[in-house]
Formats: C-alpha cells, sequence, structure tokens
C-alpha cells in the first residue's frame, strides 16, 4: 500500500539537475549569446534558433510518435508566408499592390490575400492554417493506416508539390523569387541592430517557452502512449485507444511549430522563398534532430543548431562542400550513432562512470533490437 | 436469457483457405470455457474475428445482444472485450506500471491525459499486486520474464475491467510455478467475470478446466465437460489421425484420460505413450 502513496517517479534529485541545466541553457542563450557574438553572428543564431523550433516539433512527431515526416517545410512556409503575406502589405499602405505585384503585372489584390492585410488575422494564421493542413492531412493518412516509408514519401511529396505550385504562382506568391525586401514589423524598424537584437530574445524566449510545453506533453500520459503507439500501434488498438487520434495530435502540434517558427523567420532573415520550404530544407531540419538525437527534446535543438551551424561555417569556406558533408553525416549518424550526440554521450558517461541506467530513456527503437510487440499482431492474426 | 456473446454461422477465408466454416458459439454470462483444437483449427482466427482484427466473410458476432462486425479494435474494447495475445506484447520504453496506467486510462478524455501523471491511476497499484508485480512496478517492462511479461499483459487488462475476457494461449511457455500461479489467477478471475481461453496445455486444462469446446478444421467439434469431450471419439480421431504433425501434448491426455497430472512432461510422455499403443 506504501506503493500507492508514492510521489512523482522522477527523483528529485534528477529534476533538480535537469532545471539546473535548463537554467544553464538560458543563460547561455539569453545573457551569454548576446554580449559574445556580434550582430551578424547574433542574427545568424536567430535563424538556427528558428529551425530549432522546427526541429522541436519534427523530434515530438518523429521521435516520440514514430511519424518520420520529411515535409515540415510545407508548414513552415505557410507560416513564413502568411507572416510575409502582411508585412508586405502593410509596407505598401492602404489601396497598393505589393511592388512583387505590379511588377507580375496584377492589377487587383487576389482575394486569398485580403484578409493577411490585419496582424490579427496573419500572426494566427501562421500557426492556425498549418494545424488545420496537419489534422485534415493527419486524419486522411492515418485512418488508412499509412505509415512508416510510405508516410516519409508522401509528406515528401507534399513539400515538393508546395515549392513547385509557390514558383508558378509568380503573381500570388512571388514565384522563384519568394516575398522580401522587407522595413519594418509592427512599427519596428528591422535594420536596427537594437530591434534585431530585441527580436533574437524574442526567438529565444519561444523556443525556450515551446521546449517547456513540448516537456509537459512528453511527460503526460499522452507522452507515454504516443511512445506506445511509436512502438506498437497496433496494440495500443487493444487497449482502447485510436492511435489516429493520438498521431494526428502529435503531427498538428509539431506543424503548429513549424508554422510559428516560419513566421519568426521572416522578420529574423528577411526573405521566404520555395527554396527554403522544399525537400532539401525539410530533410536538413530532420538531419538536425537526428545529429542531436531523436527522442529527447533537447537534443533536437542542440542538434538543429549544430548542423546549421556546420552548414554556415563550412559554406564559407567551401561553397559546394556542404552538401557532400551533409549526406555522409546523416548517413554516419543513422549507421553508427541512432541516438544522435546525446545517445554518444550516454554511452561514454556510462562507460566512464560503468554504470547502466536503470530507467530506459525513452529513444528510439532502432537503438534496440525490433521489440516484440511491433511484430505480434501480425502473427497472431495468421490462421 | 441472451448470451454475452453469441456467434452465428461465422465464415472466415484467407486467399481461399477457409479458416473459419460456418461455426456458430455461444458463450454465457460467467463463464469459464477453454477453447482447445489442433494447430491450424481456427482458435486464434475466432478471437481475431471478435475483437475486430479479422474481417470475416459471412456471420454475425454479438456481444451482448449489440454487433461488433465492422467495427473497429478500439471500439470493441470500449465495449468491454479485452484480449491478450499469444506473444506477451507489453510497451518496453515504458515502465512495468506506466503499462498498467496507460492500460487503466483508457477511458480518459485527451484534456486529462495530457496532464503530467501525478500518481498511478486508479486500480493499478491493485492489478500490479494481483499479478504480483509490485516489486517491479518501476522497472522498464523490458527486464520481465516471459512469464512476468505474460502476468503484466493480463493486469493491464484487468485493469481496464472487461465484461468478456480472450485469452489466447495464457501459459504458453511458462515454468510450472508460473502456470500453476497463472491457474490460480485465472480461477479468481473467472469468479467476477467471463472468459474465454484457447489454451494447448493439457496438464493446465485438466487442473483448470471445466467447460471445453473442441475446434477443427474451423467447426466447432463438440462441447462439453472436459471428461466427457475427451472420451469422445470424434475428438481422439482428429488429434490420433493428425499424430505425425499434431500436437502430441493433446494426443497423450485425449487418449490417456487417466493420466495423472503432473510435469508439463507427462503430457509428452503420455503422446508416446499413445502412438506405441496405436
Amino acid at each position: 500500500m506504501s506503493l500507492l502513496l508514492r510521489g512523482p517517479r522522477v527523483a528529485p534529485g534528477r529534476s533538480r539537475r535537469w532545471w539546473l541545466g535548463f537554467g544553464l541553457a538560458m543563460v547561455l542563450l539569453l545573457v551569454v549569446a548576446p554580449v559574445a557574438l556580434s550582430a551578424f553572428r547574433l542574427g545568424l543564431l536567430s535563424k538556427y534558433l528558428c529551425f530549432a523550433i522546427v526541429a522541436l516539433g519534427i523530434d515530438v512527431a518523429w521521435g516520440y510518435g514514430g511519424m518520420l515526416t520529411l515535409g515540415q517545410g510545407v508548414f513552415f512556409g505557410i507560416g513564413g508566408y502568411a507572416m510575409a503575406m502582411y508585412m508586405k502589405l502593410h509596407q505598401a499602405g492602404a489601396g497598393h499592390l505589393p511592388d512583387f505585384m505590379t511588377w507580375s503585372g496584377v492589377s487587383k489584390l487576389p482575394l486569398i490575400w485580403k484578409p493577411f492585410r490585419y496582424a490579427w488575422v496573419a500572426l494566427p494564421a501562421a500557426v492556425l492554417v498549418p494545424v488545420a493542413l496537419a489534422v485534415g492531412l493527419g486524419y486522411l493518412i492515418f485512418r488508412q493506416r499509412v505509415r512508416g516509408a510510405y508516410f516519409a514519401i508522401l509528406t515528401q511529396a507534399l513539400a515538393a508539390a508546395f515549392a513547385i505550385w509557390l514558383v508558378g504562382e509568380q503573381g500570388l506568391t512571388g514565384g522563384t523569387n519568394g516575398l522580401t525586401n522587407f522595413h519594418e514589423l509592427l512599427g519596428f524598424n528591422l535594420s536596427d541592430p537594437a530591434n534585431q537584437r530585441s527580436l533574437y530574445f524574442v526567438v529565444a524566449g519561444t523556443l525556450l517557452g515551446l521546449f517547456l510545453l513540448a516537456r509537459a506533453l512528453i511527460q503526460s500520459r499522452y507522452g507515454r502512449l504516443l511512445v506506445a503507439v511509436r512502438d506498437g500501434e497496433d496494440r495500443v488498438r487493444f487497449l482502447g485507444y485510436n492511435p489516429l487520434v493520438v498521431k494526428t495530435l502529435a503531427f498538428a502540434f509539431s506543424a503548429a511549430l513549424a508554422g510559428l517558427a516560419g513566421a519568426l523567420f521572416v522578420p529574423v532573415v528577411g526573405i521566404i522563398s520555395p527554396t527554403l520550404v522544399d525537400v532539401v530544407p525539410s530533410l536538413e531540419l530532420l538531419i538536425g534532430v537526428a545529429v542531436g538525437g531523436r527522442g529527447t527534446l533537447y537534443g533536437a535543438i542542440i542538434g538543429a543548431v549544430a548542423v546549421n551551424w556546420a552548414k554556415t561555417g563550412l559554406s564559407e569556406h567551401f561553397a559546394s562542400g556542404w552538401l557532400y558533408f551533409q549526406g555522409a553525416l546523416f548517413v554516419l549518424v543513422i549507421v553508427y550513432a541512432p541516438g544522435g550526440m546525446v545517445g554518444l554521450w550516454r554511452k561514454g558517461r556510462d562507460a566512464v562512470v560503468g554504470r547502466r541506467t536503470t530507467r530506459p530513456t525513452r529513444t528510439t527503437r532502432t537503438e534496440r533490437p525490433e521489440p516484440v510487440s511491433a511484430r505480434t499482431v501480425e502473427l497472431t492474426s495468421a490462421p | 436469457m441472451t448470451a454475452l456473446l453469441e456467434i452465428e454461422d461465422l465464415e472466415v477465408v484467407f486467399d481461399g483457405f477457409r479458416a473459419i466454416d460456418h461455426l456458430s458459439f455461444q458463450l454465457d454470462e460467467g463463464e469459464l470455457r477453454f477453447l482447445i483444437g489442433p494447430n491450424g483449427a481456427g482458435k486464434t482466427t475466432l478471437i481475431d474475428v471478435v475483437t475486430g482484427l479479422t474481417r470475416p466473410a459471412g456471420g454475425s458476432v454479438r456481444f451482448e445482444g449489440t454487433e461488433l462486425v465492422g467495427r473497429r479494435e478500439h471500439e470493441i474494447v470500449r465495449r468491454g472485450v479485452g484480449r491478450t495475445f499469444q506473444t506477451a506484447t507489453v510497451f518496453e520504453q515504458l515502465t512495468v506500471q506506466e503499462n498498467v496506467d496507460l492500460a487503466a486510462t483508457f477511458r480518459m478524455p485527451y484534456r486529462s491525459l495530457l496532464r503530467r501523471a501525478r500518481r498511478p491511476a486508479g486500480g493499478v497499484m491493485q492489478a500490479l499486486a494481483t499479478v504480483e508485480l509490485e516489486g517491479v512496478a518501476d522497472r522498464p517492462a523490458a527486464v520481465l520474464s516471459h512469464g512476468q511479461r505474460q502476468w503484466l499483459e493480463l493486469a493491464m487488462l484487468l485493469v481496464q475491467q472487461p465484461r468478456l475476457l480472450l485469452l489466447d494461449e495464457p501459459v504458453a511457455g511458462m515454468t510450472k510455478q508460473e502456470r500453476s500461479r497463472t491457474g490460480e489467477l485465472l480461477g479468481q478471475i473467472a469468479k467476477e467475470r467471463t472468459v474465454l481461453v484457447v489454451e494447448h496445455d493439457m496438464d493446465f486444462l485438466r487442473r483448470f478446466a471445466s467447460t471445453v469446446t473442441v475446434m477443427h478444421e474451423g467447426k466447432i467439434l463438440c462441447e462439453g465437460p472436459l471428461a466427457e469431450v475427451q472420451a469422445n471419439p470424434m475428438v481422439q480421431e482428429v488429434y490420433l489421425g493428425r499424430s505425425e504433425r499434431g500436437t502430441p501434448a493433446l494426443v497423450g491426455a485425449v487418449a490417456v484420460p487417466q493420466d495423472p497430472p503432473g510435469s508439463g512432461d507427462a503430457a509428452v510422455t503420455g503422446g508416446a505413450q499413445a502412438a506405441g499403443a496405436r
């Protein structure tokens, strides 16, 4: 009976250490980085942190939910375009068309652009449209029990189609060039270094807040359910849960984060274009999560920042070398370190300290032999 | 009074192979029934159809008067039909307690599921105590032995309080002590619920079974008390006729009903005797 009175399972020491780590990250992001980095590097870090927000969402969907989503660029793009449309209209002023429309020979503001004149429409739309799309898609895809590689291919095709459509609709979307040339946001001049710095704090603060939200999600009963669906979707059905709902929720959460990140990305970087939402950037986001360590939230953030940092660094020295490096990195991580940087660190620590973790970390299943659970239902359904 | 589970004229076909052939079957409220039969008789298929995993080609499955055919797996569970699998399937990445907790909260609305679980849901610790797994509650399910996994699955089933339990070979691969313990558990569970058990283990059947249904080639061969069924010439024919590739445990038990309950190997020895006698 004493078991009934037992408190939360996380030991107090463990929890205290976690908050210490979180506090350290806060200090690094909000104090050290703004002081130590030049305005240019801080701007780059803002960009990486936007990608880290997307990575956080991918990690929930893929690392915990087992949904290999290769099309996060779509949600990121919708968020980005929603924000960019608002900024363009605001800049053009009432009654005027955005500059690129005039060049494309468009004489009347397209209907879909009209609501984006208002910040109170555009900003929520950056999150809610991706969520609505993810719920619709998730419902259709997961109801048909499409999963694994098929789900991955489907989402990737979606990203490709979205990018092609954006390029094709020159007058509506700005075509290949995308939407760019922004001067201000909500009355703040974007070329002012002080405002760029404030923008950095907004992005960093958003990331930290979303990290806590994602953590709460993962540590809830729903979080366990999500892991259970990843490891044995068919078994979960026989516990009376509908995996369709469980998966759609996580997918929608990842879409919301991607949309929000896209909306932040536009004022930070100053552009949104089809090349930023296509298949390759969607994959890059995923590689960040894999390198950092899927199935641990901080791993995804570290990975996203590290990969993008490396990308900038390498591109500065060997302009074309990055793609090869990235491909090699992805293959190496998947084959030799499926747990990513976090997995390697844990292995190293355990080897040094010589202990085995008593609780399993909810990392990906490729680290262990295929669990029996996933296969059993198939076996039992044989005549 | 109508039966709790009523199967009528059921037909299941896999690529032309008739796994269940116009089968009708009834199970009354409060019964503990054992389902036996040679390999490939369709026992597991029958459970699969009831729980929505396999779609039948024809016929009906009614539970408390409601048709189950065409409903999805989780809906059937929510109506009060729970099952276990031949190979215990538990979530290795979660602790033992979390596994049971996951089962316990299956009717919880999502707004509650999204909250952090400060303490286990109601009934979780009790279910763990029933299967004597409280000692490993905080260990990952991955460290459990085969027998313990079966019990964990049973605890996950019990905590959901189903009205009908379908157990697919609950003692397969268990040691002698584990089998005895499972038998006692089964007796305890059957007092309050309706249970259908698919089981091969003859020793286990002799000790714990009262009413038995024998399936063969997708049909019900006969039904009744174990002793009566064992004496049935049709049943003996089915098992003996298949002795080369069939299940020696059952052959022995059917042919030598007086075989004293002993170790699990006794049944196999019995099988050899029966084959020799023939």
